[in-house]
């Protein structure tokens, strides 16, 4: 009796698409909150979004990211307001892609994007750096550190929306 | 009156001190958390914020004949106030019931934080107070969920404001407690923050040139309740719960001020834990919950490029690099060979166990003399007879007592001495201050009203060099005085050494601790002899056998191989180049090459305090142990280890495994460390006011003691030895001749030396190089101020621009050690002052 049972699960599925793909040759189609390798976001103008706040370190379970943080000059902007991070790594193979970090961060600076074909053939190569994980400006703006006017960008947190 | 009082909170019956604020009460006896922003433990209370805000009743008595009221079941009649009260403006009464959990109470707090937080910026992403904020924190517990306010509505300040080069101050963040003010003000006594404008605009200023000028301004950092005040050192260093908190101790004075290092790896320090922040460990004995910024900011030098990290050896005529058994082995045979003509030389910088190992080595090989460096103090003789006494604490100094302070200047020698000494005067203790020019405590020491108390001081000015005379002859010359420091309570002289020859300092000591004998203030707590002897451990150099005295001896009669330990001679005798020049190996130890390895045959680097265990003995005799923090330096070693190897290496002794191991041995041979194992150094109690623990908002972010409180040498006269006068008839003092004046050297805290240089945020700080001359004196050398002078005294000639002021007694030049490259002399010495006519730059 099980055995007809089973031939006819068998036989169904026959009739249906595969639903396996032949990687790497075809790549699946990702749902947009699909959780992939960081990015590091900039404002429209080419600043970094990102503060150097280490909420993402402290917010992440595996322990992946390491910030360190210096001080923004007029002269040498990198984000808005006083602080930016001199150093941000997260380290690949410690991650697990919970997303924890993007939900951490007040500035929406770091997000998890699609990508997900990572392979390293040493472990210090999993270890991505500020410069790997940063976008590139947004077309015709420029890069960090910027000279910009004095006092124009004091303000690290975006504005607040109205509450009502 | 009885001592306690019974109070009701929440429906429960303390019995507490009486007398004691309400929230210092309900936290200490009741565990009860009484949110507070303006309050502090530390300072009189003003009621500002109303974060305290409680239910307050009193039993409640018939108006016509005073008669408790009571309920028909005979309790007691409670009558409540019919609005809230700040619980930090109250003072504890019997029969007090308070309520600090009801409705009205939760919203009260809810709304003050609701205001506070109505002009708040919220950028606690970017503040460094984030993490370990009150206001976060008392947000969290007490605070609304959700904001009603626009972001519009909130005012846009300057949020990058130097108060001086040491902090930065956010002015939007400010919540207006008054804290810092009344901490300058009340605690300090440098009146240099002031509120400016008022309401909603009211902003703090510094009012001093340069901006805040003062010893203590980190300490603002830790008590301000936001993250408006904060130092330029930590700037965006780390997030507070990165860090990693390791007991230690200040290297820099005689306090002996309980440190906690804020460690976390960096980039920066090649991946290795560096220190990111010190910051200030509670000790009520010792430095109560406050640090000087000399502690604060100057950690840089342990990790200093210019640290040696490497041992030398001179081979063939040159120093060269080498590994530390070649250099061992080489260093064992080099003191065997020696014949016994061996001497040791050692800095204040180094700890007991080090010296331990260091003696050992030197008896080892049948040597015996073993010197103290910098040989300016000898006051320490004097401290082991009728030091203060054990158990004593400055804080408890106040009404009724009298303190003494002769031939120093604690502001600069000791910073903590002088504020815990200020405030004992606040207290109602009987101020003098004895020096031969104007220092900043004797500001203090005058009869007057201060914060609405009235305190009471003296000051005397003696000639130059004649400190033991004014002390011996007290009674004589200032019989009022004298008089009132006999008859107080009781009574703490602190000798210095200024203007005074090394011999002087010790008949100094002498004298004050005969004044102490005569008077019966001898062995107990809070009475006694205080010394500000240099460095941190410079008791420990005696309690262990090195002395000033035997360091004349070598200098004197140098021997063939000598051993410099931590001890810069060169940079503090003008006369080391010369007398070192006899000597026929030397083998160096140290952090900093200042110019020996010229002449040494071992170059050999060592490790901070900061890198390392060891225990140091402050000026009060409390031997206090630190921890290792950061990562290490180099090849450099603990001394320890490194005359332990040499000693195993001779085979003399088995190198300890540990330092805790070295004091083990150390307490069971000296009589001075007995029972002082590392165990013991590390119990700790609770102590009041209650810091550190979550709630930030009470004490600040001074850090509960869990490193240990340290073990109090006892006195002889603690024992209950028979401590006897000296006969003082005649005492030698130096007398500046015709056309002479007495050069004194005299300490700066911030000053040009190799362990202090590396730290740059406060090496702006540092004055250039100057030296004070009466105008009298200065007219007979012909010069102005400003003028370039020569000061020539022994082997010692520098240059330093003249400042002429009568704020010194005429006859002496005080010229502060280590702003100029060349050494001035060790202690006060006859010379001359000459203007300098061929314009060379200064320094
Ligand atoms: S996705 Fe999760 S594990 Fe990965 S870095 Fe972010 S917080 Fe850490
Ligand atoms: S002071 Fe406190 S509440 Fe204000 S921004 Fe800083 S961390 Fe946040
Ligand atoms: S700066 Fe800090 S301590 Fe000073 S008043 Fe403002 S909130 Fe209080
Ligand atoms: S009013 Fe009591 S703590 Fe501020």
């Amino acid at each position: 009796m099980n055995v007809i049972k089973g031939f006819q699960t068998t036989a169904k599925h026959l009739m249906e698409d595969a639903v396996t793909i032949q990687y790497p040759e075809q790549v699946q189609k990702f749902h947009q909150r699909y959780k992939g390798r960081h990015h590091l976001r900039r404002y429209e103008n080419g600043l970094e979004k990102c503060i150097g706040c280490s909420l993402c370190a402290a917010a992440c379970p595996a322990d992946a990211i390491w910030v360190e943080a210096a001080e923004n000059t007029d002269e040498e902007r990198y984000s808005p307001g006083e602080r930016f991070a001199k150093t941000y790594e997260i380290n690949m193979l410690r991650c697990i892609f919970c997303g924890y970090c993007e939900d951490a961060c007040p500035t929406e600076a770091i997000q998890l994007g699609h990508e997900h074909q990572m392979s390293y053939t040493d472990r210090r190569d999993a270890i991505y750096t500020k410069d790997m994980l940063i976008d590139a400006p947004a077309e015709g703006a420029a890069s960090t550190p910027q000279q910009v006017e004095p006092g124009a960008y004091n303000r690290s947190i975006p504005d607040m929306e109205d509450p009502s | 009156m009885s001592d306690t009082v019974t109070i009701n909170i929440d429906g429960q019956n303390y019995e507490v001190a009486a007398g004691a604020n309400l929230v210092d009460a309900a936290k200490w006896h009741a565990g009860n958390d009484i949110p507070v922003f303006c309050y502090h433990p530390k300072m009189d209370p003003v009621g500002m914020c109303r974060m305290c805000l409680v239910e307050l009743g009193t039993p409640g008595r018939d108006r016509a004949t005073g008669e408790l009221l009571r309920n028909d079941d005979g309790s007691l009649q409670i009558r409540y106030f019919p609005k809230l009260q700040t619980a930090c403006t109250t003072t504890v009464s019997d029969g007090m019931h308070i309520k600090t959990n009801t409705q009205q109470v939760i919203d009260a707090r809810n709304d003050v934080l609701e205001f506070l937080l109505s002009s708040h910026p919220l950028d606690c992403p970017i503040c460094d107070k984030g993490g370990e904020c009150p206001l976060q924190n008392l947000t969290m517990r007490h605070g609304p969920q959700a904001s009603r306010m626009y972001f519009e509505d909130k005012q846009l300040l300057e949020k990058h404001y130097p108060l001086g080069d040491l902090i930065f101050l956010d002015r939007e963040r400010c919540i207006q407690c008054a804290r810092c003010v009344r901490f300058q003000d009340e605690v300090v006594g440098d009146d240099v923050l002031a509120f400016h404008e008022r309401g909603r605009r009211l902003q703090i200023i510094t009012h001093s040139d340069p901006g805040f000028d003062t010893y203590f301004s980190g300490n603002t950092t830790d008590i301000c309740p936001v993250g408006a005040l904060t130092t330029a050192d930590f700037r965006f260093g780390a997030r507070p719960w990165e860090l990693n908190e390791v007991p230690s101790i200040s290297p820099w004075d005689a306090a002996g001020e309980n440190i906690s290092l804020s460690m976390r790896l960096d980039r920066d320090f090649g991946g290795k834990a560096m220190i990111k922040r010190v910051m200030p460990r509670q000790n009520e004995w010792v430095n109560e919950i406050w640090i000087t910024d000399k502690a604060r900011f100057g950690h840089h030098f342990t990790r200093a490029e210019d640290r040696l990290q490497q041992p030398q050896m001179r081979t063939g005529g040159t120093l060269r690099n080498s590994n530390w058994e070649a250099a061992i082995a080489a260093m064992a045979a080099t003191l065997q060979g020696a014949d016994g003509d061996v001497a040791a030389i050692a800095g204040s910088g180094m700890s007991n166990e080090d010296l331990w190992a260091l003696r050992q080595l030197l008896e080892g090989v049948g040597a015996g003399r073993l010197g103290a460096w910098p040989p300016t103090h000898d006051a320490a003789p004097h401290l082991e007879q009728v030091g203060v006494g054990a158990g004593t604490n400055l804080s408890e100094l106040g009404r009724g007592d009298a303190i003494l302070v002769i031939a120093c200047d604690l502001e600069e020698e000791v910073p903590i001495w002088r504020l815990r000494l200020k405030q004992a005067q606040d207290r109602g203790a009987y101020l003098v201050v004895a020096n031969a020019r104007d220092t900043r405590l004797e500001d203090f020491a005058v009869q007057g009203a201060r914060n609405d108390k009235v305190v009471e001081g003296d000051a005397i000015r003696y000639a130059p060099g004649e400190a033991v005379s004014v002390m011996r002859d007290l009674q004589k010359a200032h019989p009022q005085i004298a008089e009132r420091l006999s008859r107080a309570e009781n009574l703490v002289i602190v000798a210095g050494a200024e203007g005074l020859s090394l011999a002087g300092s010790e008949a100094l000591a002498a004298a004050a601790a005969n004044f102490l004998i005569e008077s019966g203030h001898t062995g107990s707590a809070n009475n006694g002899l205080l010394s500000p002897l240099p460095g941190a451990n410079g008791l420990g150099l005696h309690y262990l056998g090195f002395t000033p005295q035997t360091t004349l001896n070598i200098m004197q009669e140098p021997p063939r191989v000598l051993i410099v330990a931590q001890a810069e001679l060169l940079d503090d005798d003008p006369a080391a180049q010369q007398w070192l020049s006899q000597v026929e190996t030397i083998i160096y130890a140290g952090l900093f090459d200042d110019g020996i390895s010229q002449r040494a045959d071992f170059i050999l680097p060592l490790q901070s305090f900061a890198e390392r265990d060891g225990s140091f003995v402050n000026g009060e005799r409390r031997v206090q142990r630190f921890y290792t923090a950061q990562g290490p330096m180099g090849q450099a070693l603990p001394a320890w280890k490194l005359f332990g190897g040499i000693s195993q290496n001779a085979g003399i002794a088995n190198l300890k495994p540990s330092a805790a191991a070295v004091m083990l041995e150390l307490s069971g041979s000296v009589a001075a460390f007995q029972g002082a194992s590392y165990r013991a150094l590390s119990r700790t109690e609770r102590q009041f006011p209650d810091v550190g623990g979550r709630d930030l908002y009470y004490g600040g972010t001074a850090y509960t003691n869990h490193g240990g409180i340290g073990l109090q040498i006892p006195t002889a006269a603690d024992r209950g030895a028979d401590v006897q006068r000296r006969d003082m008839a005649d005492v030698a003092e130096l007398r500046a001749g015709e056309g002479e004046l007495l050069i004194m050297p005299i300490t700066r805290l911030y000053n040009r030396q190799r362990s202090f240089r590396p730290s740059l945020l406060v090496e702006q700080r540092i004055l250039n190089p100057y030296a004070l001359i009466h105008p009298d004196d200065a007219a007979a050398a012909g010069t102005i101020d400003g003028d370039l002078i020569e000061i020539v005294a022994g082997e010692s000639k520098v240059r330093v621009r003249a400042s002429v002021s009568s704020e010194i007694a005429a006859g002496g030049v005080a010229l502060p050690r280590h702003l100029t490259d060349a050494a001035v002399p060790l202690s006060a010495s006859v010379g001359t002052v000459s203007r300098v006519t061929d314009a060379v730059a200064v320094r």
